[in-house]
């Protein structure tokens, strides 16, 4: 399903990525200078140009720049690389090695970077456009196959046979729950009421998660072309764009790209002179994470407050203004035109028995590969993190990865081998969720980290249900409890009870997913709780009131490297002798044992 | 429509609640946050019962379900009960000085919490705000999100859209919304009212406000005309006999 690279040898392009990481690397000096310096100058053999492009998902290397067709890729680019660059790459044809991407664990130099481990694994479906157009050029998008699956679907299909396709296809709701979509676009079709709508859901409130930013930010029109294909699959009139206030990028990308599908003909009335009339407007979310959900999205955009309702009717049936209604989430619709243009059995070749096509991750957390990744599902979390991600940081030993956002779980380390589909991490006790992975290492204390989720959902609740709102506070309370030192055994079993009830009675998703990370740090780390409960002792060094930090002179070689990053002064020691904590001085920062190379600084 | 609610079997008309199907067969599912005046809300979940329909079980909130279909329903098993026992719990918790959530609490054997603040006796059933908005107020509602969810006026000041009837305070099942009545003035929401006076027996018994509304609502001419709801009752009967 690779796309026809735009690879024409009469004319060089350079591709700087201006996604919202590598502009805040300062990628947006770094795209005025290449204009600056390509502007007029006519040393060049062929015509060059240089161009503004979404992310490229190695963030962690940003900013980026890719030189077309020769293939080459540099990382870490500065406003005051680019003279260089153009005298060395452009005109001399030589490469500048110290800005080509390093393999971390090889040391190895790559030219390009479709040679690294980083994106060899991947496959790219709902990010196939990212990185190699400019968003704000609807010609860019054409000539990768943009509109081509929506003048398919217009002209040759009957809507029920678009339906047919996206259920053929086996795409499963890629925002957290997983319903195939297929399934939602028949039941809305089906429906007695003609007025419907379709709603695209892009309030990404994940800590960590930016897929859905990069892909509004990089390739607006396809998720616009997605909705316009499902439009005239269910018969919609009108469209609704829900988008993270935050987002102000992607807010500008989107509605410029809307402004060039209408002028284009792709939305608008009778679009390509078909019966098809079709507008989609923009609505900036209020900063709510439970209007991801989506009843609450819905009341949000109605100009309610967001509160989700039972779904015991669902928004296919009643929905937006009470009519008909099919929500999707932003990658889900980037993967539409993709299963038109090349055909569902296509399609459902990627992926798993039950989990078809590829899923997009954010990889964050203490990954060495910090970045966007698109995998195809059944992807090991092994490969993801490790051959992909590059393993963890400074040489420290992987503990957990939580995924699915701040309601996911955490999975241990004896299950990174699990390929990774909706119905294998739902089974581990976690979720899919929007697609989130946050890599933690043995620094991470995973009843700290089961606080700091609830702690976030405390806040991020709606407040309508007792189960979340009241189960929520309790939990945090028992929890905050634990981490002091403070808890009890009885406190586990209440855990426990509360955690099931409000899996059970909680109004919506959230709210009964809300006790996943706690659930599944009791059940994979177990032994920590009770070691915070019966011997006042955090394993790993985080909460402060039960830990304390010594030095193993067996192993200490007196470098001096954690009395420099002390900032307490509370290490004491001479040069290649055994250094000593003063513990009255310690502030439990930990600063000591991340800087340790010798492995000499211990929790007792 | 037949469906089976603790084994007996009901005929019920298509989008009827599971609740108030239940009800109407003398099947007893506790609530909290409901009033047949305002509907089901699905906010308490104290009325979560085990829904079957085919192989697949599932809990649902009686209030908010419609029925559409054939299904088997239990409101007594041990895991609803558990669930019940923990939203007290948990209402417990939250609203220690309400004697309706005392008396639940020892009545469903709850386990041991503390209360967070001693003072609280708001359950959130959000019944004030239903009663508000039935009135066609709209005083009161929701605010802030969360665990620090709680209802107030806007920006907690004095509401132009209060008219002082104290339907919110009526409707309240423990108690929690403040309403102060002395000398001849009433309190409420941070609004102080003046009240009226029977014209008959003499004593306070609404607000003026209240009068205004109610007469624009039902489109009646009561100007000259300000009787307790007491005496209201009593001329009325008067005027009835009269007329036999």
């Amino acid at each position: 399903m690779t796309q026809t690279q735009v690879n024409n040898p009469d004319k060089r392009m350079i591709l700087v990525c201006c996604g919202t990481g590598c502009l805040a690397n300062g990628s947006g000096p770094v795209y005025e200078a290449f204009c600056h310096a390509l502007e007029g100058n006519d040393q060049f053999e062929v015509e060059t140009f240089a161009k503004a492009t979404g992310c490229n998902g190695l963030c962690e290397k940003g900013p980026l720049v890719k030189i077309l067709p020769d293939d080459i890729t540099y990382c870490h680019v500065k406003e005051e690389d680019v003279s260089e660059i153009v005298e060395q790459t452009l005109l001399k044809g030589e490469l500048v090695n110290r800005l080509l991407y390093r393999d971390p664990a090889t040391k190895q130099y790559y030219r390009s970077h479709h040679d690294t481990n980083f994106y060899k694994k991947q496959h790219k479906v709902a990010l196939r456009n990212i990185g190699e157009i400019d968003p704000t050029a609807v010609q860019d998008y054409l000539d990768r196959d943009g509109y081509r699956a929506l003048k398919k679907a217009v002209k040759t299909m009957t809507p029920g046979e678009v339906v047919e396709e996206v259920l053929k296809a086996g795409l499963r709701g890629r925002g957290g729950g997983g319903f195939p979509t297929g399934l939602k676009w028949k039941a809305c079709a089906s429906t007695d009421d003609p007025q419907r709508y379709v709603i695209c859901n892009g309030d990404e409130g994940d800590p960590g998660a930016f897929m859905d930013r990069s892909i509004l930010e990089g390739d607006p029109h396809t998720v616009i072309e997605g909705m316009i294909i499902c439009a005239y699959a269910i018969g919609a009139s009108a469209g609704y764009i829900y988008v993270r206030d935050e987002y102000d990028l992607a807010v500008k990308n989107l509605i410029c790209a809307i402004e060039k599908a209408k002028k284009c003909g792709y939305l608008g009335k009778n679009i390509l002179e078909s019966d098809l009339s079709f507008d989609i407007e923009i609505v900036r979310g209020g900063g709510a994470f439970v209007c991801g959900e989506e009843t609450a999205l819905i009341n949000s955009i109605q100009g309610n407050v967001g509160e989700p309702w039972d779904k015991y009717v669902f928004p296919t049936e009643k929905g937006l203004w009470g009519h008909p209604t099919v929500i999707n989430n932003v990658e889900t619709w980037a993967n539409v035109p993709v299963i038109v243009n090349f055909g569902a059995e296509k399609f459902a070749s990627i992926g798993t028995e039950g989990s078809k096509g590829t899923k997009v991750f954010s990889l964050v957390g203490k990954v060495v590969n910090t970045g966007l990744v698109e995998v195809p599902m059944g992807t090991t979390l092994r490969e993801i993190i490790f051959d992909i991600g590059g393993g963890i940081q400074n040489g420290r030993k992987f503990k957990a990865v939580q995924t699915g956002g701040p309601s996911g779980g955490c999975i241990p380390e004896n299950l990174l081998d699990l390929p990774v589909d909706f119905d294998n991490l739902s089974q581990a006790g976690s979720m899919m969720g929007s697609g989130g992975l946050i890599v933690m290492d043995d620094r991470t204390c995973m009843v700290e980290v089961a606080r700091y989720y609830v702690n976030f959902l405390a806040s991020e609740s709606c407040g309508k249900c007792v189960p979340c709102r009241e189960g929520i506070s309790l939990l945090l309370e028992i929890l905050t409890r634990i981490c002091e030192g403070k808890g009890t055994m009885e406190d586990l079993d209440l855990l426990e009870s509360m955690s099931s009830t409000i899996q059970q009675a909680a109004l919506c998703a959230l709210g009964r997913t809300a006790p996943n990370p706690v659930l599944s740090t009791l059940k994979y780390f177990r032994d920590e709780y009770l070691e915070h409960i019966n011997n006042h002792r955090c394993p790993s060094g985080v909460c402060k009131d039960l830990t304390e930090f010594y030095i193993d002179p067996e192993l200490c070689t007196g470098c001096g490297r954690c009395r420099r990053n002390c900032p307490a002064d509370a290490i004491t020691g001479e040069k290649k002798k055994t250094h000593v904590i003063e513990i009255s001085k310690c502030i439990k920062c930990g600063e000591c044992i991340n800087n340790c190379k010798f492995q000499a600084v211990k929790v007792k | 429509m037949k469906v089976t609610i603790d084994g007996i079997e009901i005929e019920v008309e298509t989008g009827k609640t599971i609740l108030e199907a239940a009800r109407e067969a003398g099947i007893d599912i506790p609530t909290l946050c409901y009033s047949e005046a305002f509907g089901g809300q699905g906010v308490c979940r104290m009325c979560m019962v085990e829904v079957k329909t085919g192989n697949r079980k599932r809990f649902v909130a009686s209030c908010t379900y419609p029925i559409t279909g054939e299904i088997e329903v239990q409101t007594k098993t041990p895991e609803l009960e558990e669930i019940r026992r923990n939203i007290i719990t948990l209402l417990y918790r939250r609203a220690p000085n309400s004697d309706l959530m005392k008396k639940l609490y020892q009545d469903y054997s709850c386990s041991e919490v503390k209360g967070v603040d001693p003072e609280e006796s708001c359950i959130m059933c959000r019944l004030c705000v239903k009663a508000c908005e039935k009135v066609g107020a709209n005083a009161i509602s929701t605010v802030l999100r969360g665990t620090e969810k709680r209802v107030s006026t806007p920006f907690d000041e004095e509401s132009p859209e209060c008219i002082g009837c104290s339907a919110c305070a009526d409707t309240c099942p423990t108690g929690a919304i403040r309403v102060v009545e002395e000398g001849g003035r009433r309190e409420i929401w941070h609004k102080s009212f003046e009240m009226l006076r029977c014209e008959k027996c003499g004593g306070y018994y609404s607000t003026l406000p209240v009068r205004e509304h109610v007469t624009e609502q039902l489109e009646l001419d009561y100007a000259d005309d300000s009787l307790c709801p007491n005496c209201r009752r009593k001329k009325l009967a008067k005027e009835v006999a009269e007329v036999r």
